[in-house]
């Protein structure tokens, strides 16, 4: 080794020593750490082990595979009032939150629209590590508590149970929630304008639909398909009241019934076949088969490639067909008198719900007359022309001028729903039956709720031979609708009828403005999941 | 568009010779040939010379600060309304509702040139607004309103139709 390599040698020995001693320095001082660590931690183990006497008190239980029969009565949160104080009660909720201070920890436990504070503090029946335990409980998790209910002197404004709290004396974890949720609840429920006032996060609706099942958690989702829920039950009532019979349709046809541009094709064995985009056919047949009065609940499939705030393409529609003895204006009054009642069913029965919604999305209240206003197609185009809206005498009504139409109905008459009568014939449909005294005019009717349309209906034609008058007309291939056609030939009463969509009813009785948040699982031209 | 104002305003006035105009310049400006001295060339020139010639003065105000303010708004309405972007007209109506508020007349207390001119030039941009946005600017609304059913002055516009009542009466739909 030359001189040169030596010192070079020297001096990377050196400098590895120096590194060394670095390095050598660094490993002391992380083994001091991590002892130091160790012992802390088996000092904390220790205590938790020694000092927890209430270590069965609480704990993540075994999944619940049905391994026993208990027989245990668990109470409703809605059912906790100052009635129940004093009781030990067992009940089992969410975790909608939880936040512990100092010996205790406050949690606010969850049951659908209903929700209740509760209280774990040490004492001789909760230890330290029940406290800490319970504040680690990740939000959503389900939990079984059993507890003492205590009244409360001050009102807790936050809770839906305002007058009692739950003293906590055994909390165990059912199912387990990961820690990160998609999306806040608290966030969910924030109305818009108060998320951008005070800087909080709101939660956007695609964000919304995509994590349905937590975001049909929220009270707001809750309460609005609840009353979704009631309106069907409303429907279904009144009409049974009124001698109706509640048919089923099927939805796989082989011809279009409104029209080809708007339908599904599925394919069908060999061949191809359609979904039904109304009941229309299948509801006119059970006419003409003597069923007299019939309704029918269930899916209407439209393949309208339209993003807007009032269509999905699929949707549930409630449809109504009945006979009638001499004027169709009978139809009128039985589908208006059936629409009064559900509004009046809901005001009296879901203004809970009503309520709920509207602190997330205020509204006025739904107004209506008993009768229900009817307006004949002139006299709205004369309203609209005063109003400075120019329009023909054939045309049909644009989007816009309905809702104008709406907000004039509404200064001038004070309500939200009305019929609009005698519609021009050019923009019906084929089976639509004309007027008898004016040709250019039909026997149909269009409702409206809020400004905007929720049925479509009308006389329908139930002779054989102008039925194809009309439907050559139209244009329409008189083979597809043979079997239609073939069903007044042998003796058809006159009749007519109307569908509304119970989504759309819903998002205009509540006063929303976007259909997907009154229909559970929306489907639109962008959306098929979840 | 400011030749058939020109021509509304000579019969408000009630000349009997209606004038002959020509224009200049690619925004057209109106010029009007004199024969006593050199051409008159502006809206707002031209229209003050025919209410002289008329022997209308109050029209232009019936006390100096009168007249000073419909100065100003005439001035407001051949720099600030003719040729303004969308953003704009938001901001002037804006101005000009509060302006309005507690006001008949736009400058004392009877109708002068400013009304008349600041109706002419407001008219296009009235006349595409929906209803909604007239409620919202219910003080430019009822002025307008006013104006528009003076006695002789609206020739060569089209009547507005303005509703008595609101019909969008809370914040929401």
């Amino acid at each position: 080794m030359t001189k040169e390599t030596v010192d070079g040698a020297m001096e990377e020995q050196q400098a590895q020593s120096k590194k060394g001693l670095k390095k050598q320095q660094k490993e002391v001082e992380k083994a001091a750490k991590k002892a130091e660590k160790q012992a802390k931690l088996a000092a904390e183990q220790q205590s938790t082990e020694e000092d927890d006497f209430a270590k069965d008190r609480y704990g993540v239980l075994a999944m619940v595979q049905s391994q026993q029969k208990l027989d245990r009565t668990l109470v409703r949160v809605k059912d906790l009032t100052p009635e129940k104080a004093d009781q030990l009660i067992w009940m089992r909720a969410r975790v909608h939150t939880s936040r512990a201070k100092g010996k205790q920890c406050f949690l606010v436990l969850r049951q659908q629209q209903f929700n209740v504070q509760a209280l774990v503090a040490v004492g001789d029946r909760a230890s330290k590590q029940m406290v800490k335990f319970a504040a680690n409980i990740t939000k959503e998790s389900i939990v079984d508590v059993e507890a003492a209910v205590r009244r409360v002197e001050q009102k807790i404004e936050s809770c839906s149970q305002q007058d009692v709290e739950l003293h906590i004396e055994r909390i165990f974890v059912i199912s387990q929630a990961e820690p990160r949720l998609p999306l806040q609840l608290e966030d969910a429920v924030r109305p818009d304008g108060e998320g951008e006032e005070e800087g909080r996060a709101t939660v956007n609706q695609d964000t919304k639909l995509d994590n349905r099942v937590i975001d049909l958690r929220t009270t707001t989702s809750q309460a609005i398909f609840r009353l979704q829920s009631g309106v069907c039950q409303l429907f279904r009532d009144t009409l049974t009241q009124k001698g109706f019979v509640e048919i089923q349709t099927p939805k796989i046809i082989s011809a279009a019934s409104e029209g080809g541009a708007n339908v599904f094709t599925v394919s069908y064995f060999k061949t191809s076949a359609y979904l039904a985009q109304s009941p229309q056919l299948y509801k006119q047949m059970c006419i003409c088969a003597d069923f007299d009065k019939v309704f029918c609940v269930g899916p209407v499939f439209r393949a309208e490639d339209s993003n807007t705030h009032r269509h999905l393409t699929e949707f549930v529609g409630l449809d109504i067909e009945m006979a009638f003895n001499y004027h169709y204006h009978e139809v009128i009054e039985s589908i208006t008198d059936t629409m009064v009642q559900i509004f009046k069913g809901l005001r009296d029965n879901f203004q809970t719900e009503i309520q709920t919604v509207n602190k997330q999305f205020p509204s006025e209240p739904f107004k209506f007359l008993e009768p229900t206003l009817r307006l004949e197609y002139t006299e709205a185009l004369a309203m609209l022309h005063e109003a400075g809206v120019e329009m023909g005498d054939e045309e049909d009504l644009s989007t816009p001028n309905e809702k104008l139409l709406g907000r004039l109905v509404k200064e001038k008459y004070d309500t939200d729903f009305y019929v609009l009568d005698k519609y021009p014939l050019a923009v019906r449909p084929f089976y639509t039956m004309p007027d008898p005294n004016n040709p250019k005019y039909s026997n149909s009717y269009d409702m409206f709720m809020r400004g905007e349309e929720i049925l479509s209906g009308a006389q329908r034609v139930h002779d054989a031979q102008l039925l194809t008058e009309r439907a050559i007309h139209h244009q329409i291939d008189l083979e597809k609708i043979k079997a239609y056609i073939d069903s007044f030939r042998y003796g058809a009463p006159p009749h007519g009828g109307g569908g509304i969509g119970l989504e759309r009813v819903c998002m205009l009785y509540l006063g929303l403005h976007n259909i997907r948040q009154t229909s559970m699982f929306p489907r639109d031209p962008k959306r098929l999941t979840p | 568009m400011a030749l058939r104002e020109l021509s509304s305003l000579e019969k408000y006035l009630g000349l009997k010779k209606p004038n002959k105009y020509s224009t200049q310049g690619d925004k057209k400006v109106p010029v009007l040939q004199n024969n006593n001295g050199p051409p008159l060339v502006g809206l707002v020139t031209i229209a003050c010379h025919l209410v002289k010639e008329a022997k209308r003065p109050e029209l232009l105000g019936d006390s100096a600060e009168g007249r000073a303010v419909v100065q100003q708004w005439l001035e407001h309405r051949v720099t600030k309304l003719d040729g303004c972007t969308k953003e704009d007209t938001k901001t002037i109506l804006k101005d000009l509702n509060l302006y309005l508020q507690d006001k008949v007349f736009l400058a004392g207390n009877q109708f002068t040139l400013a009304d008349a001119f600041i109706y002419f030039g407001i008219h296009p941009l009235i006349v595409e607004m929906p209803i909604q946005e007239k409620e919202q600017y219910v003080n430019v609304t009822r002025w307008f309103d006013h104006i528009q059913h003076h006695p002789g002055l609206r020739h060569h516009l089209p009547p507005l139709v303005v509703l008595r009542n609101r019909i969008y009466t809370s914040r929401h739909h």
